[in-house]
């Protein structure tokens, strides 16, 4: 990842979001993105020009943005139409940000677009996150990295964070990921855990 | 046999889907596969089907056909007739949020001037106030009470818009609990699909979030109604079978809702039935 000093930055075109800028470079606030906290408190998978990424809950494409400055390509997937039409903007300045807007829920509707990826990373306000989790893994290379983002008050609001963050690791290690890394965002977001997983090299084993 | 977007492949033979930038379009926003026997497509077979020339090339036309699907389908979301009643009704809620937010600190900055007419004004209406508050007042503050009147009258003209659309595109709805306050069930739902889908226990609560998860969350009593309260039928009602009207309306609304979405057009007959046996909670008889 590109520091300088303490600041997480990514390299490309600026101005997408009025986003600050450092050097040239564009800084990744970790305050308003969760994949820029999870970098902030150490944690994470590092990005590479290499990589293809399958982005789950894109929203207004700013973190996409980001995560395109690092990698080859990044299959943006979001459902509501109103954070769409941003993102459908921001992918017109980039050529390596593919927007569809679909149900994540629902992969059978994008399969036939979505190449093999190395890393799947997810961000959705849903209440089923780890089921979705599970059903996007069929786009990961066998090696390959999930990131999700537990948003827990989307899960259950009466719920204890805390329970709910267990229960998805829990849910995660039975469906075969392998668990690397689980960490919560605070201080930057609250009731938001990362969970950073791997799909076995075989699948089964 | 799998099919991608760029085309299809059949034991080993790809044949390249040959429409133009709309056909495509078209197609791949109506794909769906079999994920248990679907395999994920590879650039390489988009390049031996001669679809292609290169990884770049494969890329820059998924994206350009990807873009192109994404606005397409933003537009769709957009074309039904309560995507703009949505917003309407949420205009209309913040502007009767900013008239409240202007009036109680244009008085305020009056009492600081006038501290004798303080109680006096209090106990008039707040429009009738402003008025008073711009006649009497020079500098900013007149011309602040005269941007809330000004505020006052669009509103007042964007709540007859609201009201007169909400009749057109939600009209069983509309008929039960009027324009205005069918319009908010459905922006608070988030569309008039979203508000069809709901069972009636949810619409007789939509409106009372907090109410809701304290109950929830606590032991507090559950709310018995949020935004339908807003409904002469409701807030009329004696509070002892406020709940009672509260249930039998939200039941209603379900069925209008529905009808609403699906059909499209007034139902007389469910409306008679549905208005009698909500009078007949009115009046405390339970059927």
């Amino acid at each position: 990842m590109n520091w300088i000093g303490d600041v997480l930055v990514s390299r490309g075109e600026g101005g997408v979001y009025n986003e600050r800028m450092l050097g040239g470079a564009r800084i990744w606030e970790p305050h308003r993105s969760k994949l820029a906290a999870l970098y902030h408190v150490g944690k994470g998978v590092e990005l590479e020009p290499s990589l293809r990424v399958l982005y789950l809950g894109a929203a207004n494409g700013t973190t996409v943005s980001h995560v395109a400055d690092y990698t080859e390509v990044v299959y943006a997937v979001e459902f509501a139409p109103r954070p769409m039409q941003d993102l459908i903007e921001v992918a017109r300045r980039r050529r390596n940000i593919i927007p569809i807007m679909a149900d994540a829920t629902r992969p059978e509707t994008y399969a036939s677009l979505i190449e093999t990826v190395d890393l799947v990373y997810q961000d959705v306000a849903q209440p089923d996150q780890a089921a979705i989790a599970i059903r996007n893994g069929v786009f990961l290379k066998p090696g390959g990295y999930l990131i999700l983002m537990l948003k827990t008050r989307s899960v259950d609001v009466r719920k204890d964070p805390a329970i709910i963050f267990d229960e998805t690791i829990a849910v995660l290690k039975e469906a075969g990921f392998i668990v690397q890394e689980n960490v919560w965002l605070a201080p930057y977001h609250q009731d938001h855990a990362a969970i950073v997983c791997t799909k076995p090299a075989k699948p089964g084993a | 046999m799998q099919t991608y977007w760029f085309g299809d492949v059949e034991e080993g033979r790809c044949s390249p889907f040959t429409g133009d930038v709309n056909a495509m379009v078209s197609r791949i926003l109506s794909l769906s596969v079999r994920m248990d026997e679907f395999t994920l497509p590879e650039w390489q077979q988009a390049v031996s089907c001669g679809f292609c020339s290169d990884r770049a090339d494969y890329l820059r036309r998924l994206q350009a056909v990807c873009i192109a699907a994404a606005e397409r389908s933003v537009r769709e979301h957009y074309s039904g007739k309560d995507a703009e009643l949505l917003q309407m009704v949420r205009t209309l809620d913040e502007m009767d949020t900013v008239i409240n937010l202007l009036s109680e600190r244009a008085a305020d900055w009056y009492m600081v001037r006038h501290p004798a007419f303080s109680r006096k004004y209090r106990r008039t209406s707040a429009h009738i106030l402003i008025r008073t508050l711009r006649e009497k007042s020079r500098g900013a503050l007149g011309k602040v009470a005269g941007e809330i009147e000004q505020l006052a009258e669009t509103r007042t003209a964007l709540a007859k818009e609201v009201s007169a659309r909400a009749n057109d595109v939600m009209p069983n709805t509309s008929a039960l609990i009027g324009g205005l306050v069918a319009a908010r069930l459905m922006a608070h739902a988030g569309g008039l699909l979203p508000l069809s889908r709901l069972p009636a226990s949810a619409i007789q609560v939509l409106g009372a979030r907090t109410a809701l998860f304290a109950h929830l969350k606590t032991h507090s009593p559950s709310p018995k109604h949020g935004i339908i309260f807003q409904h002469r039928r409701v807030h009329n009602a004696p509070r002892d079978i406020r709940g009672r009207v509260a249930r039998v309306l939200a039941g209603k609304l379900a069925i209008a809702a529905r009808l609403d979405y699906f059909r499209g057009v007034a139902a007389p007959e469910f409306l008679e039935q549905a208005q009698n046996r909500i009078d007949m909670a009115g009046k405390g008889d339970e059927a």
